[in-house]
């Protein structure tokens, strides 16, 4: 069964596991590929994490001028391949997120691969398995439609992201405010 | 007390996942070296080289489902870590003391020769009760149960404490009094996420035990509530329903005051009140006084917050009250625990299915860690030396007579008043770092080095080392095997993934050889391996409160570990505790208590102005001593800081980002200081993983709780000063 990989924003406690856990794949030469943010620092500890979206067309593998991005058969837009990747970055100005990341020792791009060498066989990426908040979560398609079926409000006030934050994407994604449609217990 | 039919609770959240399998290396499952949440992991072993490379998710461990904090995830990176101790070191310059300076290496031969030629100089002419053993719970129940009688047999003192004093301490104290039995949790972790209700006082949850966060925010999925009791607004508070910004220290009045609107306003379950507890009346009484204005005076809570607390409490059908340090390293820290647990009591929201109380525990075996006898005044299976038939039944298993087991000694900070009084010459410190982690810094450090002799077993040189004559180099947790007793009261099985590294040697095998050359081996020698260990504690602990006997580590393997007690072959233990509702008292009920309101030692005055509290962040463990040197964590949080709220800064005239000095009574330090409004205004927070002239440690305050003799570390006076100059760090 497929799965694919489903943030829900509103649950990151800032832990940065996923950090940690993305330098353990294999291939990733212990560093990681992913992001998490202070959305207010001086503020308060509301924190998230941005990550690859793995997108149906994606930009970054559209700007790259030597086809070193290439996209795998489950739709995982996977890291630069090492003989190919010129050096250039248009990738890293390409991406709408700024995910891509530049080693500018190896001249090499390097991105998340979600982890292909788990996902490719239905294993959960690292960091998907290790965040202690489900922030990250890896689910079947039926799974992500109870998740929107759960959080989608019919108020005409607020709707989370899902399905998509801009094109098309592999990933699912829901922004803060999931709490909102919940109707207490008591 | 009542069983429930065990089943191995693999609840709505568990999938069968496979792992990924690299080849040439073989997975290796246990758990987190670190705090008691004990997350389940796999380590990775190369099955050429034999050696731990690397982490992989435990999907199938059913608390935790293979969910990892960072310093889980990184943990492995301690056992082939550049700075462990391979060989023994001496230091013959006593003047070093202090430093890092003069160790040399040396033979196992030469320092067990050592040591023994000191420790027998000392007892000989100053008695038995010269010596010390100085503990911890960040190991497994085989090493702490033998670390009880290696002092106790093997080196013929009394003084014996270990590290829970400044960690589970008041906990135990709290529950033991409130409930009869301390074991850390009523129910088992599973229940959380369909409670409707949980109220969390002073635990910093997502930084502190992050691997329960996904079952905190399904309950509010589930439209239940989450109430945080903090003075700051952490991960948790932050999305909490209700976050009640209490003053550090005035936990008790808090607690008086919803235990208060739950009795005024109808909330009180009055069967269970009658059937199952003494001291309602009392207590109804004493906390009249407290109502949402008064409370809210002491507290700096909105009256507004302290009742919708009480009603959203009240009204949840099913709710879990969880403490931790936050209340209970306090000099009232045993009294809070009970407070809270008044709620519990006074509604019958105890004694059944996702209902109930529980401190989260801190260190990883903080719970097996405190029930063995390592305990200045306890023995194995939770019995008591006051007891003269708990001594009886530990000095048989033991083999000695009982008048030769010593007498209760003195608790983990006391040690050092004796240090000082030089009735205590010698210290014996494995498993705790207390020159960064004990309170009033600048007066520890000075009794360490005025030791006549001192040996610390540990598999990094850490700061207290540096008061060593002998450092003995020990095993990290992935060396070695035993049991570790979770969050839950769940014990469970630490596996080896590797040889020791060098020479270093697990602390058992170090205690039992030091045993064998003071003459006692015969009480030491037939314990082989660190399951003969686990079986001599098996009997030990058999008829105390913490009933080991029917637990195996068969069984442990078979049924995703055991709940104590668990008290034959045939018990297959116990999840939810007092679901009979019988509690531990000797007459079935619980205790409801009246406890007056008293204030901390050090209330903030005009030359000491804020209220300094103290803590954890996510990326370190206790006094940083493993997870310093570790890179990742190290690069996320390299330095200590200083929380301030704005408009304090403002006050003062400081800025984010720019050092400054914070000083009390005791100490001083320089700090970063970082801006937030997430603190209150009259509070400042500083986290405690760090020694020397970073230590927050140096400012904090020695006084104790009277039952538990816990410091207080989360309140005292202080006060901040602009630098003149920027100090360069
Ligand atoms: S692991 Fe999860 S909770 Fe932690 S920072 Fe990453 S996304 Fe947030
Ligand atoms: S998110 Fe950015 S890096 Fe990822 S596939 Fe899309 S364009 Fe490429
Ligand atoms: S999916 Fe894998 S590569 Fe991508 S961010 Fe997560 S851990 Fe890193
Ligand atoms: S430190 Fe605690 S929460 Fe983090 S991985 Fe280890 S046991 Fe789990």
């Amino acid at each position: 069964m497929k799965k694919r990989l489903y943030l829900e924003l509103e649950n990151c406690i800032g832990c940065r596991s996923c950090l940690a856990a993305c330098t353990q794949c294999g291939g990733h030469e212990e560093r990681n590929r992913n992001y998490v943010y202070d959305v207010n620092p001086l503020v308060n500890r509301q924190t998230m994490p941005l990550m690859c979206l793995h997108c149906v067309n994606p930009a970054c593998a559209r700007s790259c001028p030597a086809q070193a991005i290439q996209i795998h058969e489950t739709g995982a837009v996977l890291s630069a391949l090492v003989e190919k990747c010129i050096g250039c970055q248009n990738c890293t100005i390409a991406c709408p997120y700024g995910i891509p990341k530049f080693d500018t020792e190896q001249n090499l791009m390097y991105k998340c691969d979600l982890c292909i060498d788990r996902s490719k066989d239905g294993i959960p990426p690292m960091c998907a398995s290790v965040c202690p908040s489900n922030t990250l979560q890896w689910l079947t398609d039926e799974e992500i439609e109870a998740k929107q079926k759960q959080f989608n409000l019919d108020n005409g006030k607020w709707v989370t992201s899902m399905p998509y934050l801009e094109g098309e994407t592999n990933v699912r994604v829901n922004l803060p405010g999931i709490l909102q449609g919940v109707t207490k217990l008591f | 007390m009542q069983r429930d039919n065990y089943k191995n609770e693999r609840d709505k959240y568990f999938k069968e996942i496979e792992n990924l399998n690299h080849p040439n290396e073989t997975l290796v499952k246990t758990h987190c070296s670190y705090c008691a949440m004990q997350c389940g992991m796999n380590l990775r072993v190369n099955t050429k080289t034999n050696k731990i490379i690397g982490v992989e998710p435990r999907y199938d461990w059913p608390v935790t489902l293979g969910k990892m904090c960072p310093k889980g995830v990184t943990a492995y990176q301690q056992v082939n870590n550049k700075d462990r101790l391979l060989k023994p070191l001496i230091r013959d310059d006593q003047s070093l003391k202090g430093t890092k300076n003069g160790f040399r290496e040396a033979s196992w031969d030469e320092a067990y020769d050592l040591i023994v030629k000191k420790f027998t100089e000392l007892q000989t002419t100053y008695g038995k009760d010269s010596l010390s053993v100085y503990s911890g719970v960040s190991m497994t129940n085989e090493k702490c149960y033998l670390t009880g009688k290696f002092a106790r047999v093997g080196l013929q003192t009394r003084y014996i404490d270990y590290n829970g004093r400044f960690c589970m301490a008041s906990a135990a104290g709290g529950l033991n009094r409130s409930l009869g039995i301390d074991r850390g949790s009523t129910i088992p972790w599973t229940d959380v996420h369909e409670t409707d209700c949980i109220f969390l006082a002073g635990s910093n949850t997502a930084e502190c035990h992050p691997t329960m966060m996904f079952r905190v925010w399904a309950i509010q999925e589930r439209g239940g509530y989450v109430i945080v009791a903090d003075p700051r607004e952490t991960p948790v508070a932050r999305r909490a329903d209700l976050h009640l910004d209490l003053k550090p220290g005035t936990d008790l009045a808090l607690a008086n005051g919803i235990v208060n609107l739950l009795i005024q306003n109808g909330y009180a379950d009055e069967e269970f009140v009658k059937n199952h507890t003494n001291g309602f009346e009392e207590t109804k009484e004493l906390v009249k006084e407290f109502t949402p204005e008064y409370t809210s005076e002491i507290t700096g809570v909105a009256p507004e917050k302290i009742i919708r607390a009480a009603e959203l409490y009240g009204k949840a059908p099913n709710a879990i009250v969880m403490f931790a340090r936050g209340i209970e390293q306090q000099i009232k820290g045993v009294d809070n625990v009970s407070a809270y647990t008044n709620m519990a009591l006074v509604t019958g929201k105890i004694g059944r299915a996702k209902s109930g109380v529980a401190t989260i525990t801190g260190q990883g075996n903080g719970q097996g860690g405190r029930e063995h006898g390592q305990k200045a005044d306890a023995l194995p299976g939770y019995r008591k030396i006051a007891n003269p038939d708990h001594v009886k039944y530990v000095s048989k298993v033991w083999g000695i007579e009982p008048e030769e087991m010593p007498k209760e000694g003195v608790s983990a900070f006391e040690m050092f008043g004796l240090m000082e009084q030089k009735t205590i010459r010698s210290l014996y410190l494995l498993c705790s770092n207390p020159a960064v982690s004990a309170p009033d810094q600048n007066y520890v450090r000075e009794q360490m080095k005025n030791l006549d002799f001192m040996v610390c077993v540990d598999f990094f040189l850490s700061e207290s080392a540096e008061f060593a004559d002998v450092v003995l180099p020990t095993t990290t947790w992935a060396e070695d095997e035993g049991t570790t007793t979770n969050v839950e009261g769940r014990i469970i099985k630490i596996n080896r993934a590797q040889m020791p590294l060098g020479e270093s040697k697990p602390d058992w095998q170090i205690q039992i050889e030091i045993a064998e050359r003071l003459g006692r081996g015969k009480y030491f020698s037939h314990l082989k391996t660190s399951k003969d260990v686990f079986n001599e504690l098996r009997v030990a602990s058999k008829g105390g409160t913490a009933d080991y006997y029917g637990v195996t580590w068969e069984k442990i393997d078979k049924q995703d570990g055991v709940f104590w007690p668990c008290k034959d072959e045939s018990d297959p233990g116990t999840p939810h505790l007092f679901l009979d509702k019988k509690f531990n008292h000797p007459d079935g009920k619980a205790k409801i208590l009246a406890l007056p309101y008293r204030p901390s030692a050090e209330e903030p005055d005009e030359k000491y102005p804020l209220r300094l509290t103290t803590g954890r962040v996510v990326y370190h463990y206790l006094s940083g001593n493993q997870t310093r040197r570790i890179q990742f964590l190290r690069d996320m949080c390299p330095e200590p800081f200083v929380e301030v709220h704005p408009e304090t800064a403002e006050k003062y005239s400081i800025e984010h980002e720019e050092y400054v000095r914070l000083y009390t009574r005791r100490g001083e330090a320089t700090y970063k200081v970082k801006i937030t409004e997430a603190i209150r205004k009259d509070t400042v927070f500083v986290p405690y993983h760090w020694g020397h002239e970073k230590s927050i440690n140096l400012l904090t305050i020695g006084a104790l709780d009277p039952y538990s003799r816990m410091p207080e570390f989360k309140t005292c006076a202080a006060q901040i000063e602009k630098m003149k100059t920027r100090a360069v760090q």
